[in-house]
């Protein structure tokens, strides 16, 4: 016997009066505090872009032989947690697994989030940012000069913008009657007018949700691809390149694995807050929570093993470039970032084999955000310590972020946050009817 | 009315039919352009008028919507003669980088010299510039250089300034002028003339000449006056060594003549052109490592204090060979058995071989002349009979002239081109003399002795100067101006004509001049005026020289032996140190100029300072880090680790720590002109001097932070005997790489560029001349730490061996225009994309700078702008002035912040000789396009042509077994090919 899926009986009504909540109440004081933080980091962000943006890429640590660093670093680190909504929503929904209906909203709402803040780092990285546009191959008057199909930063392009639309849509789409519930419930004229428009004239009827399912399955199907392509795609930046650390054909699965692991601990760390703040435990249940540690284990447990198959590979190519890049990577000057990556993405999703710390949402909450230090750390090893010493010893060198880089990545964070935590005022954070789909009401 | 008919020739007159149709053309005379008729095939159909009206109409609506500053170029009204907008023009002159006075010739582009190199007329110098020569052009547009004259602080005009200062000359009694060398002729004479002058005014005239060089070769003048009878620097005949000695003596670097010796050097070890068996043996011994020792076959490292042991000890060796009675010897570090391996090379090549001291200790310079002597080189090697002007500062006088100047038997002092109070080892008996006598400068800048003196008349720069310069005797360099007077300043000869009441301007005064010496030297030319037109062309009269005589040794060395045991004192307080010059900045004379500020030191690969070079054992007994700072006397000055440094001697740079000297030089390192110590009235170059932590550290602006090659197949080196030995197939491994591409069909050309790492010594000169040609910004201090200095070519340097004594190798790496360019796959925006003739070809305004490029760069050679180096008050160096503004290149574009720039093989260079042949209507010959690090190199390492033409001197030298590229397992497919280093070092390999 399955436990059940949320705990107590509720009602359909309590159900939706509960997870309604706080889209009529105003936010209590822990939400305030959480958003001005946010909001404060955001400006940060914000202005320090500005300023870049004005002076120049100097302002970040880089130099003349590591083009790429904390840049790149955060885009990677943020691309890999949108990973988790998307496998929820779609791949999880194709394999029916009825577990991911109390949390694939928020963890969609996620994805889009942190999409948003990886896309920032290419726009930024640019010299020229004003210029961004050149790499959309647009029709234009430059007669052959296009855009180049052999970049894999073009096709970042494609996958990035196509992930963001697919997702977007993918996550509109699945709150159209949970907004029709909201538009049906709220009093306020304008906030009625505004969900009415986003409800896009729902009815409930028996064909509408015909139609509706099917919409929803088709769009899965188009987003399952995704999950994969994206992060393969990203790891191609660096496995196509020559650079001996980057040079890899394992980068693909191996980069998808690790979003989809680093996903799943922010997703953890989202919603053991989540539940807690806004009364949710009835329906983010310890159930969901421990599915989403096994997830991190097995997912863990495999970037471990890649981890062992690089420095394999590399013994076993008997390329002196190879082997030189990994043993920099564990010896050198950054083996500290190394060894962090170690702790924290082999040895720390180890403990999920206890049942006690997979059902303890405090111990979750710590182990989730270690993780994702960890992956961003595995991200900055591979893009840093390949590049700070590759082919000709002469050009080696090091890198220290600065001020304005370390700025910007809080700012990404202001702004997921920020976003986040508007996202729960404003909109259902249970898909709700997705949720009364397995209440003991209809279900069983 | 009647109608006149008003014409203007008999053709019109009778109505001549090739008249009238002339006339009936819009233009009858033929317009003066620089291209062939041919070239302009001028036809506009109503079609391409529309066109170009439409362009222009959008251009300009484009043009408007920018934010770009307008600025408005200037066409000429009347156009000179020899002017052609968009064409150069060169010009033969002398260089004024330093003394050595090379043959160069100045590139002007629309009136201004944007560029100079070095004279291939000029066969004393071989046809390439040093750095420092490269990068005198761009003092020419210094700021910070006078506008005019000054009278006690104000701004005077000439005719003010000329009244008061003969005013004061003539009741002035006995006047000292202090100058640097004066390797012209015509201004000795000058100088001579004006000793001779008497005003017939009353009180004393009597103008006393002294040379000043801070980094004087008083020592060598001195012992070659006690033991040959005349008071010369000899010129040193490289080219006719086989085995040289060096003994504490940059001759490579900056030594006298360095790009004389470079060129020497080369040619009797270049390889290539199968000189194997007289390959000049290269042995050093010195304290700190130079770019000389560095490139030595053997090296031996010794404290200063054992000189003059060292010279004793080989001079001993080689008297037992002689079958002479030996001296007493010294005692010294270097074991018995090296000693007599070098004594017996030198012996084996007596009358071939050259021992040259660059020692300010005068017993290690009668040992070297008597070692010399008894190897009969005086005469072969050693050329007393021509000696060479390029150094002629005599301390002992200038200490004389002070201690009279200090005891009051002097009313004025004239500095002619001479700072003491920044250079001298005492500088504040300077500052107490200034502060009695009266002074004229003829500083072009309010340097520290010009902002003490009553009057200063700025000099003009060498490009504004008519001169002669003689740097060796009978081979004559002349300068003429490439430009009118930038400021309001008046050539030093030219004031000395003034106040000596002399009719007539010195452009006169040489011509006279070379009318009388020059003119009757020769007899190809019957006029003067032909002579002369000719001469000032060519930029180089050379006569033949003096027949070269052996002089007998006088003296007793036993004498010589007994005063060396006698100097303990000069060791005594604690460190031994010496003192050199750095490559860049070499006596600090041009340390505004930021492209030598910058310049790596090829050795210590640090900018923008001076530090004191501790060898790693020392450095590891006395507990100092890179960059710990250390007090010296006073002084406190950053420590940098130097492998090949003698332990137990420290090695400092001067020329740095300047105060007025302009806004790039000012507060650069620390002036260590202080710890120099004057003995028996000679400034010494070396001694010693307490020495203790001063508890800080400081991060120096180092451009290369690893020094081995990790074992890597990156430099190859190969022994003279294996080279002999080896086949084509056990030298460089050529395997055959499959690749996905398709091969490439080159059109027209294509394009390979060849570097002989035996002949590169490491000398920077490509560096500076490619930051010249291809307007690469100066980024300072701050960003050169942060590793984001821009220039296109580095010197990649590599250690290997023992840390206390390393070898050296250097390796110029540029882009290597791979044919499989792995920076052209990864460009989203196809802004670094290939040519037909195999440039790899960047593309700035396409560039919206990913820099994944760079990353993807095996070689990393790519440089990015990470900021806007040009009109940034951030960046206050050349490019953020207009008057700066002028050095640059405009056939180059300069580049905006955020793209990314490299090495384009001088892509400019290659249009315009391509250009020139079709205009020529024939072929492109080889060697007609020169790139500017090809035409810089003083010793020719570099070749570039076309592999299309299979005579070619590329196309030979790609068969040759040595010719290798470097990363070849990665299958770029580079067109940059290397050449193994050979040289007849004792271990070669690799670290």
């Amino acid at each position: 016997m399955r436990p059940a899926l949320i705990t107590g009986k509720v009602t359909l009504n309590e159900l939706t009066q509960d997870i309604c909540q706080p889209l009529k109440t105003k936010p209590g004081a822990g939400w305030w505090a959480g958003f001005l933080v946010a909001l404060a980091a955001l400006a940060l962000g914000v202005g320090l872009v500005a300023y870049q943006i004005k002076v120049g890429i100097g302002t970040w640590g880089l130099n003349k032989t590591i083009g790429w660093a904390f840049d790149i670093t955060n885009f990677v680190f943020w691309v890999g947690i949108g990973h988790a909504g998307t496998l929820i929503s779609a791949i999880l929904l194709l394999f029916r697994q009825k577990w991911r209906t109390s949390i694939n909203r928020s963890a969609e709402a996620m994805t889009i989030f942190a999409v948003m803040c990886a896309a920032v780092f290419p726009l930024i990285h640019m010299g020229r940012p004003w210029l961004a546009f050149w790499v959309f191959p647009y029709p234009n008057t430059r007669g052959d000069l296009w855009v180049n199909f052999r970049s894999p930063l073009l096709w970042d392009v494609f996958a990035i913008s196509t992930y963001f639309i697919v997702s977007l849509v993918f996550w509109y789409i699945g709150m159209i009657p949970d907004l029709a519930t909201v538009r049906d419930r709220t009093v306020a004229p304008l906030k009625k007018a505004i969900y009415r428009v986003l409800s896009m004239g729902w009815d409930g009827s028996h064909r509408t949700w015909s139609r509706y399912e099917i919409l929803c399955l088709i769009l899965a199907g188009l987003a399952t691809p995704l999950v994969v392509s994206v992060h393969t795609i990203v790891s191609m930046d660096f496995a196509t390149s020559v650079i001996p650390g980057w040079h890899t054909t394992i980068f693909p699965p191996y980069f998808v694995v690790g979003a989809v692991f680093s996903g799943f601990a922010m997703v953890t760390t989202l919603l053991v807050i989540t539940r807690k703040v806004m009364g949710l435990e009835k329906y983010i249940t310890i159930t969901h929570l421990e599915a989403i540690a096994k997830v991190i284990l097995v997912t863990g447990s495999i970037v471990g093993t890649a981890y062992l198959t690089e420095l394999f590979i590399a013994w076993y190519s008997g390329n002196a470039y190879e082997q030189f890049a990994f043993k920099n990577r564990i010896t050198g000057p950054y083996g500290w970032t190394y060894a962090i990556m170690v702790f924290c993405n082999v040895i720390t999703p180890q403990f999920l084999w206890s049942k006690k710390i997979r059902t303890t949402p405090a111990i979750l909450f710590v182990l989730s955000i270690v993780v994702n230090i960890g992956m961003w750390f595995e991200r900055f090893v591979i893009i840093m310590t390949s590049l700070h010493r590759d082919f000709l010893p002469s050009s080696w060198s090091m890198y220290k972020p600065t001020f304005v880089e370390v700025g910007t990545f809080i700012g990404t964070f202001g702004l997921f946050f920020t976003c986040f935590l508007l996202f729960v005022r404003v909109i259902p954070v249970i898909a709700m009817w997705e949720v009364k789909s397995i209440t003991g009401g209809s279900h069983e | 009315m009647s109608e006149k008919k008003y014409w203007k020739g008999p053709e019109e007159l009778h109505g001549d039919p090739s008249f009238i149709e002339k006339k009936k053309q819009e233009f009858p005379e033929e317009l003066p352009v620089f291209y062939q008729k041919e070239d302009l095939k001028l036809s506009a159909s109503r079609r391409d008028f529309l066109k170009i009206l439409g362009f222009s109409f959008a251009g300009s609506a484009l043009a408007a919507c920018t934010r770009m500053p307008v600025e408005k170029a200037i066409p000429y009204l009347v156009k000179p003669e020899e002017v052609t907008p968009g064409v150069a023009n060169w010009y033969a002159s002398a260089c004024g980088g330093c003394a050595a006075s090379c043959g160069i010739l100045a590139k002007t582009r629309d009136g201004r010299p944007i560029k100079v190199e070095g004279n291939p007329e000029a066969s004393l110098f071989g046809g390439g510039l040093c750095a420092v020569g490269q990068a005198h052009i761009l003092s020419l547009y210094d700021d910070e250089r006078l506008k005019g004259p000054l009278w006690q602080g104000q701004s005077v005009s000439w005719e003010k300034i000329d009244q008061e200062i003969k005013a004061k000359l003539a009741g002035a009694g006995r006047v000292i002028l202090l100058t640097q060398t004066l390797t012209s002729s015509a201004t000795r004479a000058l100088i001579d003339e004006w000793k001779k002058q008497n005003p017939s005014l009353k009180g004393q005239w009597q103008l006393d000449a002294v040379t000043y060089e801070p980094m004087s070769l008083s020592a060598l003048r001195e012992a070659c006056e006690k033991h040959f009878g005349v008071r010369v620097v000899p010129h040193y005949r490289l080219e006719e060594s086989d085995v040289v000695l060096g003994l504490n003596c940059d001759f490579l670097g900056t030594w006298l003549s360095p790009v004389e010796f470079a060129s020497a050097y080369s040619k009797r070890r270049r390889v290539r052109e199968n000189n194997k068996e007289n390959f000049l043996k290269h042995i050093q011994i010195e304290t700190s490592l130079s770019l000389t020792g560095s490139n030595a076959d053997q090296r031996i490292p010794i404290k200063p204090s054992e000189e003059a042991a060292v010279a004793l000890a080989v001079l001993n060796e080689l008297m037992k060979l002689a079958g002479q009675s030996s001296l007493s010897a010294l005692p010294h570090s270097i074991n018995a058995a090296d000693i007599q391996s070098i004594a017996q090379q030198l012996w084996k090549h007596r009358g071939r071989s050259l021992v040259i001291s660059g020692s300010q200790q005068i017993e290690t310079q009668s040992f070297v002349l008597a070692i010399n002597s008894l190897l009969g080189n005086i005469g072969t090697t050693v050329d007393l009979d021509n000696p060479s002007q390029q150094n002629q500062g005599d301390d002992r006088a200038v200490e004389e002239a002070l201690k009279d100047m200090e005891s009051g038997r002097v009313a004025a002092v004239i500095f002619y081109g001479t700072n003491p109070v920044y250079s001298h080892p005492e500088p504040e008996r300077w500052i107490a003399v200034l502060k009695k006598v009266w002074s004229i400068s003829l500083s072009d800048r309010l340097d520290e002795t010009a902002s003490l003196a009553t009057a200063v008349c700025p000099d003009h720069h060498a490009l504004e100067s008519w001169n002669d310069a003689e740097p060796v005797a009978h081979h004559v360099v002349f300068q003429q101006p490439v430009i009118r007077p930038l400021r309001e300043s008046r050539q030093a000869q030219e004031s000395f004509l003034k106040w000596m009441g002399y009719e007539g301007n010195y452009y006169q005064y040489l011509k006279e001049y070379a009318r009388s010496r020059y003119f009757s030297q020769q007899s190809g030319f019957l006029s003067f005026d032909a002579f002369w037109d000719h001469s000032i062309q060519q930029g180089v009269f050379e006569t033949s020289e003096s027949a070269r005589k052996n002089y007998s040794f006088q003296g007793s060395l036993s004498e010589v032996v007994e005063q060396a045991k006698s100097q303990k004192a000069l060791w005594a307080l604690g460190m031994e140190v010496s003192f050199y010059e750095k490559i860049g900045v070499r006596d600090g004379r041009g340390a505004n100029n930021p492209w030598l500020q910058e310049l790596p030191d090829p050795v210590s690969k640090v900018s923008w300072d001076n530090y004191a070079c501790v060898s790693p054992a020392q450095a590891k007994k006395m507990g100092l880090g890179e960059g710990d700072v250390v007090r010296l006397k006073d002084i406190e000055i950053p420590v940098h680790i130097q492998p090949g440094q003698a332990a137990g001697a420290i090695s400092v740079a001067v020329g740095y720590g300047r105060t007025h000297v302009g806004r790039a030089g000012n507060g650069v390192g620390v002036n260590v002109s202080r710890l120099r110590s004057v003995h028996g009235g000679v400034v010494m170059s070396a001694g010693s001097v307490s020495l203790e932590k001063a508890g800080r550290t400081v991060e120096l602006a180092c451009t290369q932070l690893h020094h081995s090659m990790e074992g890597r197949d990156i430099v190859r080196e190969v022994s003279l005997v294996d080279l002999a030995k080896a086949s084509h197939e056990d030298h460089g491994k050529k395997e055959k790489l499959i690749t996905l591409w398709d091969e490439k069909d080159k059109e027209g050309h294509a394009w390979s560029m060849a570097v002989d790492l035996t002949n590169c010594i490491g000398c920077s000169a490509c560096v500076i001349g490619c930051q010249a040609e291809n307007n690469v910004p100066v980024v300072g201090k701050d960003e050169v730490r942060r590793q984001r200095e821009m220039h296109w070519i580095r010197i990649d340097r590599y250690f290997n061996g023992p840390e206390d004594n390393p070898q050296t190798v250097y390796q110029p790496m540029m882009c290597q225009h791979c044919g499989n360019a792995p920076c052209e796959t990864v460009c989203p925006v196809l802004a670094t994309v290939h040519s037909s003739d195999g440039l790899n070809q960047q593309v700035y305004n396409r560039c919206v700078g990913t820099r994944y490029c760079a990353n993807n760069c095996p070689y990393k050679v790519r440089r990015f702008n990470w900021f806007d180096y040009a009109h940034n008050d951030s960046f206050n160096y050349n490019m953020n002035s207009d008057l700066g503004n002028m050095v640059l290149n405009p056939d180059i574009v300069v580049r905006m912040r955020g793209v990314m720039e490299k090495c384009s093989l001088c892509v400019q260079r290659i249009q315009e000789g391509k250009l020139a042949a079709k205009r020529e209507g024939g072929p492109l010959k080889d060697g007609d396009i020169k790139l500017a690090c090809e035409q810089s190199c003083p010793s020719q390492a570099i070749v570039f042509g076309d592999l299309k033409d299979p005579k070619s001197r590329i196309s030979k030298l790609n068969q040759d077994k040595r010719h290798y590229h470097v990363l070849e397992e990665l299958n770029v497919q580079p067109i940059v090919g290397y050449f193994s280093k050979v040289s007849e070092r004792s271990s070669g390999g690799h670290s």
